[in-house]
């Protein structure tokens, strides 16, 4: 990583894009002089309503569409290069897998086109069809799944080279709200371990929750970029949280409040609809009803924590189970938009007393901890965090998520 | 080279999932056997085993070629249209991979299906004889006419000298004056040459004539058990009794009785056969009879007393044992190996460019112009020629293109006959098929593969 720290991890010269029509003039400008630069180890969310040119960007990134004009570098190098395309993990906006392929099948084939060799491939297969919760449904056709299910595999296969620039393109469609609160866990859990993710959505939800930085485009034109906090921060407003609080507390703050500002609301929080949804099934999970579906299965904590085949050859996903490490009750917590700091503090704790051991692996993983320590935009890591602890809490009643990780260093060992 | 293997496993996958490659192979197993039991040919049992040879062959050949045009033309297309081509051309895989990759895909399952085919054809047809009731003379006849490998040696007109004998008797006919009025100098040279052949070639009734063969390399003369076939066609210049032929033959060297020694180093037969006439007949002699410098003549005497008619034996050849049964059968499948290879290799490279439908429809049109190709090539070339010069620069080459999958290039005939079907012919229609006209179909669509948009303009 430290040579291509020069480049960007996707950088376009004034991309342009002119679909002519039969006789060759020009009939549509889809994109045009586009300077999109994508730093290594963010997550880019690349919006825009429909037709604005987001997948001709992507599939100009990719090579599937030649430029009118200018040029795309990805890795510092062209994406035809087979050691910059073997870097890279690509979903496109559809699942276009072979339906005669079984999952297994299907996450073979490409394992095998990326030459994994054998037994490496078949421990990430196995893992990956566990994270995307499929994995009682390897033996099935592709052309047997819903849509849901197969964008599942679409990103397993996305993954299977551990890529370390990720292109989704629409990610999350015909995905359930478990599957997309997972989907986008993973991406944070992802950029945590060095990887770059561009996602290009419209789902401006999905975006808002994971994106480092946005760019919205519009005929085929860039019209804003930026951070999200820097493009969404209202910077005149304040907003407290806090655990149930008293009458006369309340009313407290709320004098202090009218003193410096006329505009006060008190009211209790709802609950986002996805939040709830995600309670929803994971207690009818617990309680054991069948499904035909996709699982939501053990998710991310089941692909770094419970497979020590991959955690051997991959330090970071010992990294990442401190993710699973209990944090402070969220009802204690005090959350405002601009100071919230101590998570990722905490978080670093358990990465540094884990990392003493991968470091012996393989010492590439020491900038990967002081990634996750970087003061960058955290808000969203935490908003998932609360839900993956309610998920993982309701999900293994045998375990805590205290044990977990102690239970994986032993498999680990021996 | 990963990728290639991976994306052929895919292919091989595809064929078979797709089901096209299961009902191609129920269709054969089903059909191969029964048609060794329902085939009866002449009646005879050479006939039978010629039949069904040459039909199982035919089947096999077709059915693959058929299968191989469909699979090559759908796999690339299909990624294509359905755009999984998206997750495939995104990893490290080169375009030209992915084709080649499809291309091994294709030839394994082609390779598969052809030995297995090609085993149970040939386990068939050697149970044939064993199962038939035939009389032992027809065994015998089986064994020395279709299993084997014979090479053959044709004795051919001087066509030169008959030319410059028409000429000659042109100018007789002119110095006197006899030349028939109202024909063009041409139709009359035509006529007169064609007179002069036909002389050549027939026998009047107490006339004998004689063929002369060099080089008979038979491998062992003096094996009892080695024999030389004389093979021929009768045509008459009127219709005989019964469409009947008696005919004498004396082969072996003759040359001993013009020496006058009175001395028979190599024994002369004498063949006298009763024979219908318009159909190819054959005769076995020990092939003692080839002298010391490999020279045999067959000579053919139209006996005044027992035929009316002038006899015009055709095609006069004569046949000896090169090499075995088996080697000529798997010579002749790899024939049918060499035609799938350049029908999979076109099918793709179409398709890199060409719709599924326009792609199968331009590969079929060429599959059936290359099995009717002498006859294109003939009728095309006799069109043509009026035209000169801008012939031989245009469609000539476009003619050479078409591939070459009937006549000598048929390995149905090969077989039926019990010829040899050479080595060197085998590698030289591979050559021209598969790394000219092959290679040239598979680069043009590397070439317009690699520098096309994979993905639709979508806006």
């Amino acid at each position: 990583m430290a040579a291509s720290e020069n480049h960007y991890a996707i950088e376009t010269v004034s991309l342009t894009k002119i679909f002519p029509d039969w006789w060759g003039r020009a009939k549509v400008i889809a994109v045009e002089d586009l300077d999109l630069k994508i730093k290594h180890n963010e997550i880019y969310g690349f919006l825009g309503p429909n037709g604005s040119g987001k997948t001709t960007t992507l599939k100009m990134i990719l090579n599937l569409l030649h430029p009118s004009k200018g040029a795309t570098f990805v890795m510092g190098g062209i994406i035809s290069d087979p050691k910059i395309s073997a870097r890279v993990g690509y979903l496109p906006e559809e699942s276009y897998l072979y339906k005669y392929l079984t999952a297994r099948e299907t996450l073979d084939f490409y394992g095998r086109i990326f030459g994994l060799p054998g037994n490496i491939r078949r421990s990430r297969i196995e893992t990956l069809l566990e994270m995307v919760g499929l994995s009682g449904m390897g033996n099935r056709q592709i052309g047997t799944f819903s849509k849901g299910m197969a964008r599942r595999i679409g990103l397993a296969q996305a993954l299977i080279n551990d890529p370390d620039l990720l292109i989704l393109d629409e990610p999350t469609s015909g995905m359930d709200p478990m599957g997309t609160r997972q989907m986008k866990d993973l991406f944070v859990e992802l950029v945590k371990r060095g990887k770059t993710i561009l996602l290009c959505s419209h789902l401006l939800a999905d975006v808002e929750d994971v994106c480092d930085r946005i760019g919205i485009l519009y005929g085929g034109r860039m019209q804003v970029e930026g951070t999200v906090k820097e493009l969404l921060q209202q910077k005149n407003e304040t907003q407290i949280r806090t655990g149930k609080l008293s009458v006369q507390a309340l009313e407290k703050i709320k004098s202090i409040a009218t003193s410096e500002c006329d505009k006060v609301d008190v009211e209790s929080p709802m609950d986002k609809l996805e939040s709830f949804f995600v309670k929803i099934v994971a207690q009818a999970r617990q309680e054991k009803q069948r499904t035909s579906g996709a699982e939501t299965g053990t998710g991310i904590s089941g692909f770094l924590a419970e497979k020590p085949v991959v955690r051997r050859d991959n330090v970071l996903d010992q990294l990442v189970t401190a993710k699973v490490q209990p944090e402070p009750p969220k009802e204690s917590v005090v959350e405002t938009t601009q100071a919230e700091k101590s998570k990722p503090a905490a978080d670093d704790q358990l990465l540094r007393q884990l990392s003493q051991k991968s470091a012996e692996l393989s010492p590439i993983q020491t900038p990967a901890t002081d990634d996750v320590s970087e003061p960058g935009p955290k808000e969203k890591p935490d908003v998932k965090k609360n839900v993956l602890d309610e998920l993982i809490g309701k999900k293994d009643t045998g375990k805590t998520e205290v044990t977990r990780p102690d239970d994986m260093e032993d498999t680990a060992d021996a | 080279m990963r990728s290639v293997w991976a994306v052929a496993r895919n292919t091989l996958a595809q064929a078979v999932r797709m089901k096209i490659a299961i009902v191609v192979f129920l269709l054969l197993i089903i059909l191969l056997p029964l048609m060794s039991v329902v085939m009866g040919g002449d009646g005879t049992l050479l006939g039978k085993l010629q039949t069904f040879s040459s039909y199982g062959l035919g089947l096999i050949g077709f059915l693959l070629s058929i299968l191989t045009i469909a699979i090559s033309c759908f796999t690339l297309s299909n990624d294509l249209k359905r755009k999984h081509i998206y997750l495939v051309l995104t990893k490290p895989v080169q375009r030209f991979q992915l084709i080649l990759g499809k291309l091994l895909g294709i030839f394994i399952l082609n390779v598969t299906l052809l030995a297995i085919f090609g085993s149970v054809l040939y386990g068939c047809i050697l149970f044939i004889p064993r199962l038939s009731d035939a009389p032992a003379d027809q065994k015998i006849q089986v064994k020395y006419e279709f299993f084997t490998s014979r090479i053959g040696i044709k004795s051919e007109l001087d066509i030169e000298a008959l030319n410059q004998k028409a000429i000659e008797q042109f100018n007789t006919l002119k110095k006197n004056n006899q030349l028939p009025e109202g024909m063009s100098v041409t139709r009359i040279l035509g006529e007169l040459r064609s007179q002069e052949i036909m002389k050549a070639k027939s026998v009047s009734p107490g006339r004998i004539k004689q063929w002369d063969f060099e080089n008979v390399n038979v491998k062992d003369p003096q094996d009892p058990n080695s024999a030389i076939f004389v093979r021929y066609k009768y045509e008459t210049s009127a219709p005989t009794p019964d469409d009947q032929v008696y005919g004498m033959w004396r082969v072996g060297d003759i040359r001993q009785y013009e020496a006058g020694t009175g001395l028979l180093t190599t024994p002369i037969y004498s063949v006298e056969r009763q024979e219908a006439t318009k159909t190819m007949h054959e005769f076995p002699i020990p092939a003692n009879a080839v002298s010391s410098d490999r020279y045999l003549a067959v000579a053919f005497f139209n006996n005044p007393a027992v035929n009316r008619t002038t006899i015009i034996p055709e095609n006069v050849e004569i046949l000896y044992k090169t090499g075995t049964f088996t080697g000529n059968y798997i010579r002749a499948t790899l024939t049918i190996l060499i035609q799938l290879i350049f029908l999979s290799v076109l099918g793709v490279a179409l398709s890199t460019w060409l719709s599924f439908p326009v792609a199968i429809l331009a590969c079929l049109l060429v599959f059936f112009a290359g099995l009717t190709n002498g006859f294109i090539t003939d009728s095309i070339s006799g069109l043509g020629s009026g035209i000169g010069i801008i012939y031989s620069l245009t469609i000539k080459p476009l003619l050479w293109l078409i591939p070459q999958f009937d006549g000598a290039y048929n390995p149905n005939g090969y077989i039926i006959d019990g010829r040899t079907l050479r080595w060197t012919f085998l590698l030289t229609t591979a050559g021209i098929t598969l790394f000219v006209k092959g290679l040239l179909a598979m680069l043009i669509g590397m070439f317009i593969f690699s520098r096309r948009e994979i993905a639709k303009a979508v806006v």
